[in-house]
């Protein structure tokens, strides 16, 4: 039985399920995300393992024991609020202090580790402010100096980075996993940012709907999604609607558009669990992430195309290639050669292991929210 | 910031004027050595100050206004810290009701609130009774506090409570070291204003104070019908510096801004 464990549970308001058949088994010391849009049930399901939201079918295990029913209060886990959740009546040290005198650890014990956990978040020096006083980094290092100092078997992190601008959010990335590698506590984290779950999480979980739909490391996450949602959620991805020719042997062919395309006739396997090899005649959505696909000479490649286009993303540049497929996103390292004009004639090429394909037509329109993140 | 225009200069010094005018003019009045109210021409005197003290019906009174206030506001606010909470965080049949009750008193005319009082003292024989009275202040001056503890919580953040619950405390510590001291500022303002409207309440307590409850507002009241004398003056005068020197203690103490606005 894995550490943290969760049954099936289901989440009900009314006649709307926020979480739905949620099973999910975390081994100890691992940082597991929850990964989904606003409104996938995410942080409803964190509040169950918390204890502040009942579950409504299902249960929770913790280190074997039924925590299910069991008060919030109770189940000694550390938690990191989005907002901070500081008490703002109390100086740093209090705050981190609380946890420790709630479980009656003698004074000196407890001042003993509320200066290691400050240390740990390199806070030391300002034991003595109130949270007002410290900037939004700061105030987050002492949510979570607050949440470990109680050693608990499981820290929850609800959105910790989200109110932290790009540069801080980056940086604490980093040191959070760090903090969590030397402290080695059993995380889970819930987030909307595919970066953040990817860069930091052993395991990310996606969720759409109230459901999990992909249970995986973040690599196997972003290079077999098993949803279209999913490969449009987590990262940029092209997504060309086809239509399957011939299937021979190891190979099929799919017209794209009237474009002829060759692909591994058995990459269905990899989809949603709905194995099996692609037959004629069957509706499907090939699937090519922007770097995977290679601008060449005009003349060579697969596809023709013309850069409509260009946009500098620092370490990269995004193309957008207009071509018989339609818009096509490409990116290609800034390695210090020159990029493409606007309108160059380009050739377009990707080996044919890097398609994935999702069975059955497109969803409508991608949504622009989606995109956004 | 843009600086005022003279025009503007103008119209605040006025308005500070206006308000702090009679509050000064009453205060000079006070040591007038004149029979009537006037300013202190001819010297200034104190002989108002001592027939206030040679009148122990007045320091009785000032006795009783000063208990009465700070009963009916401190039970306002023990009362008004549970109902606040309920009404604010909860979903109950009759909600609506109850915080429209509470805040009933501000929109009865206190004459109207006077005289149902008197009535009900008779029905339940509590004429003169110095409990009774309290508990009509506290109708008059729950409203505010409410409303003072009701904005207070209303901009609180739930999750602060969560994490100190998910520490371990107990509801009550909860409340206890959490919630109490973060709506402090509430408690405290709420506090306040209900005392210095029950210590000034004058046309309900008119009806319902016996001659050994006389508040000091219905013995001033009374006085000044018969006469107006500058001994009324050095009575406002002793208050107004009352006020300002427990103030001033208050905000060397505590800090005004700590207990008013919640900043340290």
């Amino acid at each position: 039985m894995s550490f943290l464990e969760l049954r099936d549970i289901t989440k009900t308001y009314g006649t709307l399920n926020a979480v739905s058949d949620v099973t999910l088994s975390v081994e100890k010391g691992e940082f597991v995300s929850l990964l989904g849009p606003s409104g996938c049930g995410k942080t409803t399901t964190l509040q169950m393992i918390a204890g502040f939201v009942d579950v409504t079918s299902g249960s929770i295990h913790l280190d074997g024991r039924d925590i299910t029913r069991a008060k919030a209060n109770t189940r000694g886990l550390g938690i990191v609020f989005q907002t901070y959740a500081l008490f703002p009546h109390m100086t740093v040290f209090d705050n981190v202090s609380f946890g420790l005198e709630m479980q009656r650890v003698p004074k000196s014990e407890r001042r003993a580790r509320v200066e290691e956990a400050l240390e740990l978040v390199h806070l030391a020096p300002y034991a003595g402010r109130y949270p007002r006083e410290l900037s939004g980094g700061q105030r987050q290092r002492v949510a979570l100096a607050r949440a470990i100092v109680i050693r608990p078997p499981v820290l929850l992190l609800d959105e910790p980075l989200s109110n932290l601008d790009a540069k801080l959010r980056e940086a604490m990335q980093f040191e959070l996993r760090d903090i969590q590698r030397k402290v080695g506590t059993t995380t889970v984290m819930v987030t909307h940012d595919q970066a953040e779950a990817f860069s930091i999480s052993d395991r990310v979980v996606v969720m759409e709907a109230g459901r999990i739909t992909q249970i995986d490391q973040p690599y196997r996450i972003y290079e077999h999604p098993q949803t279209e949602f999913i490969s449009r959620f987590v990262g940029k991805t092209n997504l060309l609607p086809g239509t399957v020719k011939a299937v021979s042997g190891a190979y099929a062919s799919v017209s794209l558009a009237g474009v002829p395309v060759e692909i591994d006739s058995q990459s269905g396997a990899d989809m949603g669990g709905k194995g099996g090899a692609l037959a004629s005649g069957e509706t499907v959505t090939l699937c090519i992430r922007p770097e995977k696909l290679r601008l060449t000479g005009a003349g060579q490649g697969r596809l023709p195309g013309r850069v409509s286009e260009r946009y500098f993303l620092g370490s990269q540049w995004l193309y957008h290639v207009d071509g018989p497929l339609g818009t096509l996103m490409a990116v290609t390292p800034n390695d210090g050669s020159a990029p493409l004009d606007l309108d160059a004639p380009v050739g377009v090429d990707w080996s044919p292991s890097v398609v994935r394909v999702h069975r059955g037509a497109m969803a409508e329109a991608p949504d622009p929210a989606l995109e956004a993140h | 910031m843009t600086r005022n225009g003279p025009v503007a200069l103008v119209f605040h010094t006025l308005v500070v004027l206006f308000m702090l005018a009679p509050l000064a003019i009453v205060c000079l009045v006070a040591f007038t050595p004149e029979n009537t109210l006037s300013l202190p021409t001819r010297g200034f005197s104190l002989r108002w100050f001592e027939a206030v003290f040679h009148h122990p019906d007045f320091v009785q009174s000032f006795w009783n206004s000063l208990w009465l206030a700070l009963l009916s506001a401190t039970l306002a606010v023990a009362l008004a810290v549970p109902a606040s909470l309920a009404i604010t965080r909860w979903e109950f049949p009759g909600r609506n009701f109850l915080n429209a009750l509470f805040l009933s008193p501000l929109i009865i005319p206190h004459l109207v609130l006077g005289v149902a009082m008197l009535r009900l003292f008779a029905l339940v024989g509590a004429t003169g009774s110095f409990g009774w009275l309290v508990a009509a202040h506290m109708v008059i001056v729950t409203p505010y506090v409410m409303r003072l503890l009701i904005a207070a919580i209303a901009g609180f953040d739930r999750s602060v409570e969560q994490a100190a619950y998910s520490m371990g405390a107990s509801e009550a510590t909860v409340f206890r070291r959490i919630t109490l001291p973060m709506i402090l500022p509430g408690v405290t303002g709420g506090w306040l204003i209900a005392f210095i409207n029950s210590f000034d309440e004058l046309t309900m307590s008119i009806f319902i104070t016996s001659p050994s409850t006389v508040t000091l507002p219905v013995r001033m009241y009374m006085y000044a019908t018969e006469s107006i004398d500058p001994m009324m003056a050095a009575v406002s005068a002793l208050i107004i510096g009352i006020t300002v020197v427990a103030v001033l203690l208050l905000d060397r103490v505590y800090g005004l801004d700590r207990i008013l606005v919640g900043q340290r």
